[in-house]
């Protein structure tokens, strides 16, 4: 599924501005990455730096930073969540999450409360694939890999 | 609510870096939270040497010399390589949004943002124009490097404007090849920045200056400027407390990896067309290209051709060094003397082939001639 070219996968769940995506995981753990329409707006992506395993994050801290061009900033972070592992591989080849942005993982945390709670405040299937075309056409994005 | 048609201006004076940076967050912190109005910022530094977000400072910074000199090591919460900032230039910050700008793409943000300052520079009597993609230049000439922080749809971007620059106390503080410091490699570093007193015979008065950028932004962005004394007591709060945790060594040597991760890689070829000399720094880790320098006494029109490269090549892969080149020599229109892109891939395959995975000393430059 898609819309501006920006790829969708309607089995993970997004933030209402379609920022990041989650998976839950067996052990109800959640792993995030950076929805396409995250990386089209970032651009070539050339550092990622993750927290620590270990670290809590409350919500409003990043578990991750990135950085395009001469742009720095934050995955956003909604949950109270403590980081259990990073990707090793995005944090070698940044531009991985240009590449394959469903498949580069980002980092996989540990929610107070627990995962799948968690996602109840997420958006998912074809709710969710509505507002991440409307969110596409709004701001005019247009995804391509490189 | 922000009222979207204003663009609130401050001037928060000659501070300290830790100071001006812990400004960046918390201001960026506010607008995120719908606190803060839109904000233009003007700001100058006391002598400072600034590594980005993302950088190590002794893979940049000559630490030494920067403490001998009294000079203040920080890091900025924007992107991009190290800079040496004092009271010779002026920085410029915008604190919007991105429906402010107009675009949710980060590279037409800093376009429109970087083309706005341009017509405010152009004002004071040159011709400045945005160079893609982070800088303003006159006649090919730097006179305002750029770069931005993002917070959800909040953004900061902050821009240098150099006004009376000392081109080799910069050099003296960043860790670049020793061949740039010579007396023609410093001559050739002035060749490539301009700053306005020299341009313009007379510095204008730091509140022309002021005054012609924030028109500029205002007539762009179509917004009423608000001229403010000083932040609210949010701000100060906030300010207060990333203050705290940004001066400080924590803050500053975060996840700091030794120089001998990042060697800088040097080679000299001697092409038909002329001696070219090339600098490497390598970030061995990743297996990437930091910057590039090339100098020589070969013959390009346009002369700009080497930045637009250097440009080009930064933060590359090494694996991707022959594409990128072939690709840019492809798009480029430029004359040269006895002289072809083998030669540049040449001397930088030197420069990098030198590396020999452990030097010895990592301070000390590795030199390879071909």
């Amino acid at each position: 599924m898609e819309c501006n070219g920006c790829e969708f996968k309607p089995e993970l769940y997004y933030d209402a501005e379609y920022q990041i995506w989650l998976r839950l995981e067996e052990d109800d753990t959640l792993t995030v990455g950076m929805t396409d329409l995250s990386q089209a707006i970032a651009g070539h992506i050339l550092h990622v730096r993750v927290r620590r395993p270990g670290t809590r994050r409350p919500p409003g801290k990043p578990v991750a930073t990135i950085e395009s061009g001469k742009w720095a900033g934050p995955i956003p972070n909604f949950m109270d969540c403590t980081i259990v592992e990073a990707n090793e591989a995005v944090m070698d080849q940044p531009d991985l999450l240009n590449k394959d942005p469903y498949g580069a993982w980002i980092a996989r945390v540990e929610v107070e409360g627990g995962g799948a709670q968690a996602l109840q405040d997420y958006l998912t299937g074809d709710a969710a694939y509505e507002g991440y075309c409307d969110r596409a056409r709004r701001d005019d994005i247009h995804c391509h890999r490189d | 609510m922000r009222d979207e048609r204003t663009l609130r201006v401050l001037d928060t004076g000659l501070r300290r870096a830790a100071e001006n940076l812990a400004l960046n967050r918390s201001l960026l912190e506010c607008h995120q939270e719908g606190h803060s109005p839109h904000t233009l910022r003007f700001l100058r530094f006391e002598p400072s040497a600034l590594v980005g977000f993302h950088q190590n400072v002794d893979q940049e910074l000559l630490t030494e010399v920067c403490r001998a000199e009294g000079i203040d090591i920080q890091r900025r919460i924007t992107g991009g390589g190290a800079i040496y900032f004092d009271p010779t230039q002026i920085g410029w910050e915008l604190y919007v949004d991105k429906r402010f700008v107009g675009s949710s793409d980060m590279e037409k943000i800093a376009g429109r943002i970087c083309r706005a300052a341009a017509r405010g520079i152009s004002r004071l009597g040159v011709d400045a124009r945005f160079r893609p993609r982070n800088d303003i230049e006159v006649d090919g000439r730097k006179i305002s490097g750029t770069g931005g922080a993002f917070d959800g749809d909040s953004i900061m971007y902050q821009g240098t404007l150099l006004i009376d620059f000392d081109v080799e106390r910069m050099l003296r503080v960043l860790r670049i090849p020793a061949e740039k410091l010579s007396d023609k490699a410093i001559a050739s570093a002035r060749d490539r920045v301009a700053n306005l007193r020299e341009l313009l015979g007379e510095l204008p008065p730091l509140e022309t200056i002021q005054q012609s950028l924030a028109e500029a932004f205002a007539e762009t962005f179509n917004v009423d400027l608000a001229p403010a004394d000083s932040m609210d007591g949010v701000e100060q709060s906030r300010f207060e407390q990333a203050l705290r945790e940004m001066d400080s060594d924590e803050w500053i040597y975060q996840r700091n990896r030794p120089a001998v991760d990042s060697p800088l890689l040097e080679a000299v070829h001697r092409a038909p067309g002329g001696l070219m000399r090339a600098g490497v720094s390598l970030d061995r880790e990743r297996g990437r290209i930091g910057q590039v320098w090339i100098t020589g006494d070969f013959f390009t029109n346009p002369r700009r051709m080497l930045v637009d490269l250097e440009a080009a090549l930064r933060g590359i892969a090494v694996v991707d060094l022959e594409r990128t080149l072939h690709d840019f020599f492809d798009d480029y229109p430029v004359e040269m003397l006895m002289l072809t892109r083998d030669d540049f891939i040449r001397v930088l395959r030197l420069a990098l082939d030198s590396d020999d995975a452990a030097p010895a000393n990592g301070d000390n430059p590795t030199h390879a001639v071909g």
